[in-house]
């Protein structure tokens, strides 16, 4: 499955878009890393334990958008946007959508 | 040739974990509180045996520094100087410590309590004496109380209570959702009290033993907990205060007097010690 | 007295939450199968075939979380993971605000719906989740008018 954030390939023909495909994933980190985060937060800097969590969630999110892809049988997602949003303390939903798209094999 | 566009329907269920809600509950539940409660537990076990290592004096350095009196200024001299003498003779028999100098002190408050704190501190109320039918009921409690200060409770119960409280706080603090937080808080008090209950059944023990070795026997011992059954059922206790409570249920402990006194043969009758003349006299009339 | 209340909450949660969102899935799954006629693309290049009038489209929708899975999603917290229980609720909002979205652009007359865009926003407190979920994009409106050429393939 390719994907990608442009809107056409330089070199690939689309030949239909087939519909808008969305993969989402919340996460929560335990209370020891939200105990560390707090204290970091203190002084500033990368926290750590919540960029891997938004990572993590980011694969899940694309796996399961990748999944509904090939379930309507596209072989590529365009124009792929992410999105991060806190759903309440201590828990970040990542969305990622696209448009599910058939290439014609070259 | 251009694009052609259609809308497929994404197959169900991609976005939405397949689970059973209540069984993830139950388990995740289950988790935490034992989590909580074993924390709880080493916390309490491990606080108050480090706690119990500081010093005396250090106690009675700090209590120096708070500057608070426990005495009520209007203390009649009588009464201060019958519960400094009724605390020695019952000390005697209760093995304190060399270094541990106690500090008795009456408050007029109306309330039906006394209680013993840092630096050797024990607060007898006015609510608490005046319902004292003789002095083997007063007697226990101020070998109670002093049974407190030897086991230094109030020191192990600053290290072992206050930091598995906090640490129940910290954790509950920042895992948010205020119900989450109150289930857990709450399991977090249950287990604490487990181990005050225990505290108060370790200075029961040890007060008898200081009774029996002053009177000759332990009549009377238990009039402190008929009185206090008596209060609770006036007020309508709840069916939770089994858990819910820092002192053991007061039939339990009236039983365990009983079963101690029976296992060393200890009299169970004898001849009761009165009160001085002007008890009630100090304590400003049985009124009010 | 606490826990009864605690326990009322959390079995009346569960049920009502689960009746709401079996509800509000078939009502998504029905209106869905009718709205696939009319796609709603992510791409920001629109088909120049024919000639078309543009309008912007919204659909909006705010779920709320029930007492039952704000307390799953709070223990999750202490332990950490995936918090399952938001789940539905986010899927739901993202297909409801979609589905609103493509209604008003059928209203509209649109044959399709481009450069789809989404925006989630959490209201309500930290306690209770609730979420807002934004669905927005350009609906293509085909103009029959003067021009005679045909346009490509249906």
């Amino acid at each position: 499955m390719l994907v990608s954030n442009l809107e056409f390939l330089p070199d690939q023909k689309v030949l239909k878009h087939i519909g808008l495909v969305q993969g989402s994933s919340v996460r929560s980190k335990h209370v020891g890393r939200d105990i560390m985060a707090s204290l970091k937060n203190l002084f500033g800097g990368e926290l750590a334990g919540y960029t891997e969590l938004l990572q993590e969630s980011r694969v899940e999110a694309l796996d399961r958008m990748i999944e509904q892809a090939s379930g309507i049988g596209a072989n590529a997602i365009l124009n792929v946007r992410f999105s991060t949003s806190s759903i309440t303390a201590g828990a970040a939903e990542i969305y990622v959508y696209g448009t599910a798209v058939q290439l014609a094999d070259n | 040739m251009s694009i052609q566009y259609e809308n497929r329907q994404a197959p169900e269920g991609v976005n939405v974990t397949r689970h059973n809600p209540v069984l993830h509950l139950l388990k995740l539940l289950a988790a935490a509180v034992v989590f909580i409660v074993v924390l709880v537990i080493v916390l309490n076990l491990l606080g108050a045996k480090i706690a119990r290592t500081v010093p005396f004096e250090v106690e009675t350095a700090l209590m120096d520094r708070v500057d608070h009196s426990f005495s009520d200024p209007g203390t009649p001299p009588g009464l201060q100087a019958y519960l400094y003498e009724l605390s020695e003779r019952v000390g005697e028999n209760l093995q304190i410590p060399e270094e541990m100098e106690m500090q008795v002190h009456y408050d007029s408050e109306n309330e039906f309590n006394a209680y013993a704190t840092l630096g050797g501190n024990v607060v007898f109320y006015r609510g608490l004496l005046k319902s004292m039918p003789h002095e083997n009921a007063l007697a226990m409690v101020v070998a109670h109380e002093l049974a407190h200060v030897i086991h230094r409770d109030p020191i192990a119960g600053l290290g072992g209570g206050m930091s598995s409280m906090l640490a129940v706080a910290a954790l509950t603090g920042t895992a948010g959702g205020g119900a989450v937080a109150k289930v857990l808080t709450t399991t977090g008090t249950i287990t604490q009290l487990s181990f005050s209950r225990e505290m108060e059944s370790a200075a029961d023990r040890a007060a008898l033993v200081a009774i029996q070795k002053t009177y000759g026997h332990i009549a009377g011992a238990d009039e402190l907990f008929k009185v206090l059954q008596i209060e609770k059922e006036r007020e309508g206790e709840s069916w939770t205060a089994g858990f819910s409570s820092t002192h053991p249920q007061d039939a339990s402990r009236i039983e365990a007097i009983a079963r101690m006194a029976k296992e060393n043969e200890w009299p169970t009758t004898g001849p009761l010690t009165p009160l001085p003349d002007e008890f009630t006299e100090w304590l400003g009339g049985a009124g009010q | 007295m606490e826990i009864i209340l605690f326990l009322v909450l959390l079995v009346l949660g569960y049920c009502f939450g689960l009746l709401a969102e079996r509800r509000h899935y078939r009502s998504i799954i029905a209106r869905e199968k009718v709205m696939n006629s009319l796609p709603a693309i992510a791409s920001r290049y629109p088909p120049e075939d024919k000639p078309y009038d543009q309008q912007l489209v919204v659909g909006s929708v705010v779920i709320g979380s029930d007492y039952f899975k704000s307390f799953l999603a709070g223990l999750v917290n202490f332990f950490g993971g995936s918090v399952v229980s938001y789940e539905g609720l986010l899927d739901r909002a993202r297909r409801e605000a979609t589905l609103r979205m493509k209604e008003q652009a059928q209203k509209a007359g649109a044959e399709m719906v481009f450069n789809v865009k989404y925006e989630t926003t959490s209201v309500g407190n930290s306690k209770l989740a609730s979420v807002e979920v934004l669905a927005y994009g350009t609906a293509m409106k085909p103009v029959f008018a003067p021009t005679p050429s045909a346009a490509g393939e249906g």
